[in-house]
């Protein structure tokens, strides 16, 4: 499902990429811009987090020319007043948005890719990024809009009202297992997709992935976890004691050899008397008692009482 | 400077990455070694410093310069080091003593609610981009952001301030940022503005020292581990290599010094 994410088969609208400290989500969503530009489609970055040269690093050389890039990086809050008519995070609306998308447009639908939203939402109400965010996705000039979220900086109920209105949802988590595919160097995340698509099905899969230098994405397949495994269907007319080894049953003649059967440790009359059969060499027991032996008829163990 | 963490992090005073944002943090351990080795790397590689003294005196940081062999009141004489004695200058804020105008810089704090630090960022700004002299590339060290959180900033305030000094030091004029934050005290206590503010800055680093203390306690010999941490700046384009990514070393403090070695691998242990 990742796979076609990258290559924007999965339908459009609002991409939410999730990450966290531990697992840095940029490098998915490099890929996804990267793959956009050499399918020729035009890419518009709003980049808050990182400078345009940072982002543009790593990009395919001819594609990347094609990318815009609205810098909202030097100056987002107008401290130094440098620069006059960039991209502030102050007001994010998606009329500017628009605006500044349509100065510089080809006639082809337009890719929007935000890194990150959480510039945004650390200085605007969740309210109204979720509005304008609806709005632009709502809108004909945006074919697709690749966000990146800091899920970590923010409050659990801030992040789950963006993931609200995200046809897909890409979690990126590092890679816990121990090594991955055999023969292979261990995966750097695991991305737990899920998608909304249009008939109000939900689509869920976790697979592993890896991003080479070129910004190309591997994938691994989901990761075998024994608590994720489907349980297998349970088969409810099937007798437990059919095919067994062993026979549950005795028939007449097995049951009265088993009741004939003396059990090794039962002490019988036979036994009692092989014992008390007095061998030659055998040690005796001679007793006189004296004067001083009080024998208590009633309490023959009188003398342990000290 | 510790010549051993310049081999570990592949860095030396002749050649070292710019445009790079070093976090370090700290959890029931003391990281502020870090800082001074970072401040006598720097001035030995002829960079211009601009350090933000918060916690300390200025003769402190001096102090602990002369044993590593730099003379920090001479780069201050000649230009290279420009000193800002926070420490002084909030407590002058915060009695209300010496209104003057040139103490704009940390004028923030007496403004409630605090809102931006601008005047400390424009303090930073006019620091780097000024006349450079005969000075290599600029930096900033900052010691400790931390203690802005003490002192009634919010950490939305903080990463912006960093933020810019990213854009401004790194981004723009190919310096480097190394900026100290504590992390939880010592019962543990889950501060979420000191959280966020750490989140934040770990998400813009691009290399991130951790120094925490050892899990089963106190040690003679070991004083703590180093959890080093490359996010992938301009010189990887991406975090691939993950064999690479991230080390944990330990370390023990010594007279002039700090020896790093393998986990487990203390002389003491051996």
């Amino acid at each position: 499902m990742l796979l076609e994410i990258i290559d924007g088969t999965e339908g459009g609208g609002l991409v939410v990429i999730k990450d966290s400290v531990n697992c840095p989500g940029r490098c998915l969503l490099k890929s996804c811009v990267n793959a956009a530009l050499r399918r020729k489609e035009s890419v518009h970055v709003l980049g808050f987090d990182v400078s345009e040269e940072e982002l543009r690093a790593g990009l395919d050389g001819e594609a990347a020319k094609s990318l815009v890039f609205h810098n909202g990086y030097t100056d987002p809050l107008c401290w130094t007043g440098m620069g006059t008519g960039q991209l502030t995070a102050l007001h994010f609306s998606a009329q500017e948005i628009r605006a500044r998308i349509s100065q510089s447009r080809g006639p082809e639908p337009v890719t929007l890719a935000v890194d990150s939203l959480s510039w945004v939402l650390r200085h605007n109400p969740t309210a109204s990024v979720c509005q304008s965010l609806q709005e632009l996705r709502r809108d004909g000039l945006l074919k697709r809009i690749l966000v990146l979220l800091h899920s970590d900086l923010h409050q659990h109920g801030m992040v789950d009202s963006v993931c609200h209105l995200a046809s897909t949802v890409v979690t990126v988590a590092p890679f816990s297992g121990l090594g991955g595919v055999v023969g292979e160097t261990a995966p750097q995340g695991i991305a737990m997709t899920t998608q909304r698509i249009k008939s109000g099905k939900v689509l869920q899969e976790e697979e592993c992935f890896t991003v080479g230098q070129d910004l190309s994405v591997q994938v691994y397949g989901r990761p075998s976890q024994p608590g994720l495994t489907e349980p297998e269907p349970e088969d409810s007319q099937a007798d437990p004691a059919a095919n067994l080894t062993f026979n549950l049953r005795l028939s007449e003649h097995e049951r009265q050899a088993k009741d004939n059967l003396a059990l090794p440790f039962a002490f019988s009359q036979e036994k009692k008397s092989a014992l008390l059969r007095p061998r030659a060499g055998g040690g005796q027991i001679l007793y006189e008692p004296d004067a001083a032996d009080d024998f208590d008829q009633e309490d023959p163990d009188d003398d342990l009482d000290v | 400077m510790f010549p051993e963490l310049n081999s570990i992090l592949n860095t030396s005073p002749d050649h070292f990455p710019r445009g790079e944002f070093t976090l370090v943090s700290d959890r029931q351990a003391d990281a502020s070694f870090l800082i001074h080795h970072f401040l006598s790397f720097y001035l030995r590689a002829g960079c211009k410093v601009c350090f933000l003294g918060l916690v300390q005196s200025f003769s402190h940081y001096s102090a602990v310069s002369q044993r590593l062999g730099v003379n920090l009141a001479q780069a201050k004489e000649k230009g290279q080091l420009v000193f800002l004695e926070g420490l002084k200058e909030t407590l002058s804020i915060l009695l209300r003593e010496n209104r003057s105008s040139d103490t704009d810089t940390l004028s923030f704090l007496s403004r409630s609610p605090c809102t931006d630090l601008r005047g400390l960022f424009g303090f930073v700004r006019g620091c780097v981009r000024g006349e450079q002299g005969p000075w290599g590339p600029p930096v900033l060290i900052v010691d400790d952001l931390s203690v802005m959180l003490s002192l009634g900033v919010s950490a939305d305030a903080l990463l912006d301030f960093s933020h810019y000094c990213q854009a401004t030091v790194c981004s723009e004029l190919q310096g480097n940022v190394v900026m100290l934050t504590r992390g939880e005290d010592e019962e543990g206590e889950d501060d979420e503005d000191l959280g966020r503010l750490l989140t934040g800055l770990a998400h813009s680093c691009h290399l991130a020292l951790r120094v925490r203390g050892l899990a089963t306690g106190y040690c003679k010999d070991i004083h703590g581990e180093v959890e080093l941490c490359w996010r992938g700046g301009r010189t990887s384009v991406n975090f691939s290599g993950l064999t690479d990514h991230r080390r944990v070393y330990q370390y023990k403090i010594q007279d002039k010094g700090v020896s790093f070695f393998a986990r487990g691998t203390s002389s003491a242990v051996l």
